[in-house]
């Protein structure tokens, strides 16, 4: 009998550890899994940074590389500073009260989002939180993507700082407002429309997009770009190849992006303790990613290659055809993903099109590729994922997907974006500190900006006075 | 669009994308397949269009 009962608390010893060790498995895989993340996103900024490059002409090349980094190194502790903050403390709307899953609101976001009191035990090193600075590390870098995102719309006549101080605007403020109120299981936008944006078609790239058109509005066009009559020039960067290969690092940044949106199981911030899941807490895969998104790159190519044959508009359509499924790349069934990024595909050159003809230039069509795409990926949602549980839970007990919600949701999308990035570039434009003066635009950045030459063996164009002012 | 009777994750146990258990998958894999098919059509007919204007 003694001997059974210490062989029974022998097993049961045996047990505990093994309880033991798994958790903390569980909890390196966790962190790891995040971790992870973070360096494959800093290859969107790595594409971003070629694609700008190679879409700049030679004489300007450099300045566009420069602008771009300095947005990546100030929206990371901007968004440390105050933009963590704002995503926990504000999903119930600006008055700042705690939601029903208790985790948001002013106070709870005082508690862990401050470098400051102590706050600052989950801001920093601490061997009991393995959590925190990774999932900020995540949302620093969707941070900083949305300041790519607006980088590239504006190149070749921005002033460095004008543009920093808006990259911090949408990076560590307007985005994240847009992130607490739609993609937070206690988001006004998802508690009480039902809204769903997964990837965040709306939240991440419809905000960039028309923020960016909103400077675009003031900061006006490159010399050169249109002519008297309104018709437009086709101002061409110096490296195209560059510029499709920094789309496709994008592309491979976007891999670590969305698996940077699922949540995954077994630990006690997890919403489940078996499955992976969405931010919403509903349930995911990670093969479901695999599916949706393999197909929506194919279908955006296809769908622009039919129409322009041109590789810039061809990577641009597979950025199309991710975001343009990215809000339910959980829920599609991979050839609806094909089928609505083939039709994404189609309408990127048009719609692009249709802005340059109002006068926007938008030197490679962010706002189109992230913006309108962006805005029509979430109502494509709505359409097709109507009656779907928004919440993790039941219909009844929580929202349901319906397009009315998708619709509010692009709409406040769209005036996050918008209205943050209209009215910060009309105040710089009115300090004198948003476009370059004339001569400098036409002489070239990189002679005003950098001290160093992107080609120096080839010499520049930097000094040669342009025939047309296009050139 | 739910694929199953109660609107509600606890019961989804298994294929829980748009239209799982209707004819909506078959016919989204067949428009894709015919997508790619008339894509590669359109696309030689009019390749070789442009690439006939050079041998003139």
């Amino acid at each position: 009998m003694e001997q059974q009962i210490a062989d029974l608390a022998a097993k049961l010893a045996e047990l505990e550890a093994a309880s033991v060790a798994a958790a903390v498995t569980n909890t390196m895989f966790a962190e790891t899994f995040y971790y992870l993340t973070i360096p494959l996103m800093i290859l969107i900024h790595a594409g971003f940074l070629a694609y700008e490059m190679g879409a700049s002409r030679l004489k300007n090349v450099l300045s566009s590389g420069v602008k771009n980094i300095l947005a990546f190194a100030f929206v990371i502790p901007t968004f440390y500073f105050f933009g963590w903050w704002i995503y926990w403390g504000l999903p119930t709307g600006i008055t700042g009260s705690a939601g029903p899953a208790g985790i948001s609101g002013a106070e709870y976001a005082n508690s862990i989002a401050w470098g400051w009191g102590d706050a600052a035990q989950y801001m920093g090193p601490n061997i009991a939180d393995q959590a925190s600075g990774v999932f900020f590390g995540a949302f620093a870098l969707f941070a900083a993507t949305t300041a790519s995102i607006m980088s590239g719309a504006v190149i070749e006549r921005i002033q460095t700082i004008g543009f920093i101080i808006l990259a911090v605007v949408l990076g560590s403020f307007a985005w994240v407002v847009a992130a607490a109120w739609g993609w937070h299981a206690d988001g006004w936008l998802v508690t009480q429309w039902g809204l769903h944006d997964f990837g965040a078609a709306g939240l991440v790239h419809a905000v960039a997009g028309f923020f960016a058109l909103g400077v675009l509005i003031n900061l006006g066009p490159r010399i050169g770009k249109f002519n008297a009559d309104g018709t437009a020039n086709h101002i061409p960067g110096h490296n195209m190849p560059l510029t499709v290969v920094g789309l496709m690092l994008i592309i491979v940044g976007f891999w670590g992006f969305l698996m940077a949106c699922v949540i995954v199981p077994g630990e006690a911030w997890s919403w489940f303790g078996d499955k992976a899941s969405t931010i919403y807490g509903t349930p995911i895969t990670l093969s479901a990613l695999s599916f949706n998104i393999l197909m929506a790159i194919s279908g955006g190519i296809i769908g622009s290659w039919l129409f322009t044959r041109d590789p810039f508009w061809m990577m641009s359509g597979a950025l199309a055809g991710i975001i343009s499924t990215a809000s339910g790349l959980d829920i599609y069934f991979p050839a609806m993903a094909f089928i609505i990024a083939f039709s994404a595909g189609v309408i990127l050159k048009p719609c692009a099109d249709f802005l340059e003809r109002r006068g926007i230039d938008d030197a490679v069509g962010a706002v189109t590729v992230h913006g309108t795409i962006g805005l029509y990926g979430l109502i494509m949602l709505g359409v097709w994922g109507s009656g779907f549980p928004a919440l993790g839970g039941a219909a009844g007990e929580v929202p349901t997907i319906n397009l009315i919600g998708q619709i509010v949701g692009a709409a406040v999308f769209f005036l996050l974006g918008f209205v943050p990035g209209f009215g910060c570039s009309w105040i710089l434009n009115k300090l004198g500190m948003l476009r370059v003066p004339k001569g400098a635009e036409l002489v070239g950045m990189d002679r005003v900006k950098v001290p160093a030459e992107g080609y120096p063996e080839w010499g520049g164009d930097a000094g040669i006075k342009p025939a047309h002012p296009a050139e | 669009m739910f694929p199953y009777d109660e609107a509600s994750w606890s019961v989804v146990d298994g294929a829980m994308f748009m239209g799982w258990g209707s004819a909506l998958p078959g016919i989204s894999t067949a428009i894709a397949a015919i997508i790619c098919v008339v894509v590669l059509v359109i696309g030689h007919r009019s390749e070789m269009e442009k690439a006939k204007a050079f041998d003139k």
